[in-house]
């Protein structure tokens, strides 16, 4: 946060959260904070430019274990976006996997300042901290893994809703982590037993099914006022004919009521999961069936997890899709248990628009957001690294104002797009207005955080802005992909990070983290079997578990007391 | 015709860390048309620093030169920790006289460069084209990928007089290359293109290859197992047994040759 104050003027704003579009309005800031008028700011003047809240990410692996396993075992990668440092950035690396310094840089370029890591394995926490605090400018959270863990599968099995509430809200302040996220629910676990898991497949040795898993979760979410809902990662990623299992799932919480103004269940990298035919053969979009699921229910949000044709790392806690994916591919491939925990693979992969799958599923994830009405249930991510990498957004956004440029695309790829994806057919384009949802608003609000200042530019908000160096008039989609690559300005909490596309500075981020707070007999009983738990099979001790208050030097707490 | 002088000065490797130089800015395609004081401020690191060649080396130029197709650099001194000569290289001649550091000849395009000594691991890596003669021994990984890829030399000619370090020509998927003498392990893994003949003997060739072609004329130490005879083949006069594989890549993908005595 910077001391002083700051005024943006002739700008024209995007702030959807408080519904401005497009209008010319000068933004204040004092002290960090969007304030209602300054007496001796700084000025800056956006000259016309389009300006929006700094950008809100909701899924992205950044940080952790697996991120780090992916650099290290992909040097080839490395290689590719080479910086030397200069006086105020580090040397950066990595396209696909890039290095902590250049993962902030990259994105508060593209004006983003918040991200979400996708996934923190509870064991690897600290890890994930350590690496969080190495990323510049970012304010940041991460959701640690629950549904494959050995406690939450003995509470689903036995039925005890609040012990699995209170262990949850365990886990959650144990790894100072920000929600439950659930990846393949009961497949990493049937992993280790070298199978996996559909929907109503029984875990083995639990004897509880994936549904079950997200239902409980689901509940016990809710039983706190969690600023976001539980996040899912639905089961059988990737295979053809998903797309049924995907709108199971969110039938699954369609009963639960909210604890909060949001919806009960977060669908995440929905392109992966939108699949239907019955093998690769006859392998096509249902991109449809699932938007127009989302068009008629209230509950669900989803992110797209869009494809960036080129070579990327899939990185993922579920871990027999990895091994699917390799066996596909042939390409090197690692594989890890995080003990009663989660597990996860890698590999390397390469989308290309060739490759008639590969085109079909580059068209699914442009077609949710396309093809969903109301762009406050969708969010813009390519699930970096899995569909690419972040610095992709700036060419998704394009496609999405550019029916022109869907077009002029489609026609250097398989024909398989016109028989087998909607893509082609689809007039719509998004506005400045719809875009900024997307990418700041919705994904905000999904996560709780903009009662907290994150996504929008009310009194209040931080002093986080976007200038972006085109008019709102802009129709050329290159014109469009440049200006959102690198920003004009990027401002974070009220100091400029990012000025005419070169990092000027590099303050800490913000480390967001949720205390859920549980009934203190309930959280008695939990942890008996707990620490049986950690007596019998964890390789750490109960007492050394939990991540302490070092490794978030920035922190920010967000209490979640217990629904009345 | 222009020839560059290059000499290291002696105090340069005088210390006890001989602090090693990245000469990978010292190629004729970039030295074409500087005179004697711009060749010396071309940077070149030493270690973590960047220093002007002048610094670290005497020059000398001779003649001029209308393009780098006509340059010559003349590399002298002791070159064992000079890396990445040639690096790169586009057109012309580089000539370094006595033992080289690594990545010599790494990405060259066109041009010949000559080793009058042994070159250190990685010579010739995801070369494109050209010549690299080594007239002494090559270390490990010649002519192969970088760490991670899985393409090596795709094109050019590279020549060693002498013996070579294990995995020569990893991933090599085009160009050729003539070992002199022996080859340690694993010579062609993973290798879906390109020629190489050794003269000597070779241990376990042409492991995971998928296609390319391996001669050895000296004897085979360890021969893959998932390697299938095929047939008697007569190269040059002399007999041969060719064989095909590597099946271990699955019968589809196994199209490499390997050409044994």
């Amino acid at each position: 946060m910077a001391e002083g104050e700051l005024l943006i003027k002739n700008g024209v704003v995007y702030d959807p959260i408080n519904g401005v579009n497009g209008e010319k309005k000068d933004i204040c800031i004092r002290d960090g904070k969007v304030v209602e008028e300054v007496k001796n700011p700084k000025v800056i003047d956006a000259g016309g430019r389009v300006v929006m809240p700094g950008g809100v990410d909701i899924h992205s692996h950044i940080a952790g274990g697996k991120v780090n396993s992916g650099r290290l075992f992909r040097p080839e990668d490395g290689r590719r976006g080479l910086e030397a440092k200069t006086k105020v950035c580090r040397m950066q690396s990595g396209y696909s996997v890039p290095n902590t310094f250049a993962t902030g840089y990259r994105y508060a370029k593209m004006g983003y300042t918040f991200v979400m890591e996708a996934a923190m394995p509870p064991l690897a926490a600290r890890h994930t901290h350590e690496e969080i605090v190495d990323i510049p400018i970012l304010d940041n959270a991460a959701l640690p893994l629950i549904d494959n863990n050995w406690m939450t599968l003995d509470y689903v099995k036995s039925g005890d809703i609040d012990l699995l509430t209170a262990y949850i809200a365990w886990i959650i302040k144990a790894t100072k982590g920000y929600g439950v996220k659930i990846v393949n629910p009961g497949g990493t676990e049937a992993w280790a037993w070298g199978k996996n898991c559909d929907l109503n497949d029984t875990v083995p040795y639990f004897d509880v099914t994936p549904a079950e898993i997200v239902k409980s979760l689901g509940e016990a979410n809710e039983k706190f006022e969690m600023p976001h809902s539980i996040h899912v990662h639905t089961n059988m990623l990737g295979h053809p004919g998903n797309f049924g299992v995907t709108m199971a799932t969110y039938d699954l919480v369609k009963g639960i009521k909210p604890s909060k103004d949001r919806q009960v269940l977060h669908a995440t990298h929905t392109q992966f999961h939108s699949y239907g035919g019955t093998n690769w053969g006859d392998f096509e979009s249902k991109a449809d069936a699932i938007a127009d699921y989302v068009n008629k229910n209230e509950h669900v949000t989803i992110d797209i997890g869009s494809i960036i044709l080129g070579d990327t790392t899939t990185m993922t806690a579920d871990g027999p899709m990895e091994y699917s994916l390799y066996q596909i591919t042939g390409r090197k491939w690692t594989n890890h248990d995080v003990e009663l925990e989660t597990g996860s693979g890698i590999t390397p992969f390469l989308y290309s628009g060739k490759s008639p799958v590969n085109t079909i599923q580059w068209a699914i994830g442009q077609e949710l957001a396309l093809l969903v009405k109301d762009p406050w249930k969708v969010a813009l991510t390519t699930d970096h690294p899995n569909a690419g990498p972040f610095i992709g957004y700036p060419i998704l956004i394009s496609m999405l104002m550019s029916k022109k440029r869907r077009e002029e695309s489609a026609a250097d790829m398989h024909s398989a797009i016109y028989d087998r994806a909607a893509l082609p057919s689809i007039d719509r384009e998004y506005d400045l207005y719809e875009i900024a949802i997307i990418t700041r608003g919705m994904t905000a609000k999904a996560l709780g955080l903009h009662e907290h200042g994150k996504g929008h530019l009310g009194v209040g908000a931080d002093g986080d802005v976007a200038i972006y160096d085109m008019s709102p008039e802009e129709r050329d989609a290159g014109k469009i992909q440049k200006a959102f690559l690198n920003t004009k300005y990027t401002i974070k909490g009220g100091e400029i990070v990012v000025k005419d596309g070169e990092v000027v500075a590099t303050p800490a981020g913000k480390t967001y983290f949720v205390t859920p707070e549980c009934d203190d007999t309930l959280t008695e009983e939990m942890l008996k079997k707990l620490k049986d738990k950690f007596e019998h099979y964890y390789s750490v001790t109960f007492n050394n578990y939990p991540v302490q208050d070092a490794y978030v030097p920035n922190p920010y707490e967000i209490k979640a007391p217990m629904r009345g | 015709m222009q020839t560059i002088r290059l000499k290291l000065k002696e105090e340069v490797m005088s210390g006890n860390a001989r602090i090693p130089v990245e000469v990978d800015s010292l190629t004729p395609d970039k030295l074409v048309g500087k005179n004697e004081a711009e060749i010396k401020a071309v940077k070149v690191w030493w270690g973590n620093k960047e220093e002007n060649t002048g610094e670290l080396f005497d020059v000398r130029v001779e003649g001029e030169a209308g393009s780098a197709e006509e340059v010559k650099i003349v590399m002298e001194g002791d070159l064992s920790r000079v890396k990445h000569i040639g690096d790169g290289m586009k057109a012309g001649e580089i000539e370094a006289i006595g033992d080289v550091d690594m990545h010599c000849g790494a990405m060259m395009t066109g041009g010949k460069i000559t080793v009058k000594g042994n070159a250190d691991c990685w010579a010739g890596r995801e070369m494109k084209g050209g010549e690299l003669i080594i007239e002494g021994d090559a270390g490990a990984n010649l002519c192969a990928m970088y760490r991670g890829e899985m393409t090596g030399m795709t094109g050019g000619k590279v020549t060693v007089g002498g013996n070579a370090g294990e995995c020569a020509g990893q991933y090599m998927a085009g160009g050729e290359i003539l070992i002199k003498g022996n080859a340690e392990l694993l010579a062609g893994l993973n290798m879906h293109g390109g020629k190489i003949t050794i003269e000597g003997d070779a241990v376990m060739p042409g492991a995971d290859m998928t296609s390319g072609e391996i001669a050895v004329k000296g004897k085979v130490q360890d021969m893959m197992p998932s390697f299938k005879f095929a047939e008697a083949a007569t190269i040059e006069g002399e007999e041969y047994k060719k064989y095909i594989g590597d099946l271990a890549m699955t019968e589809k993908k196994a199209k490499g040759v390997l050409y044994v005595k």
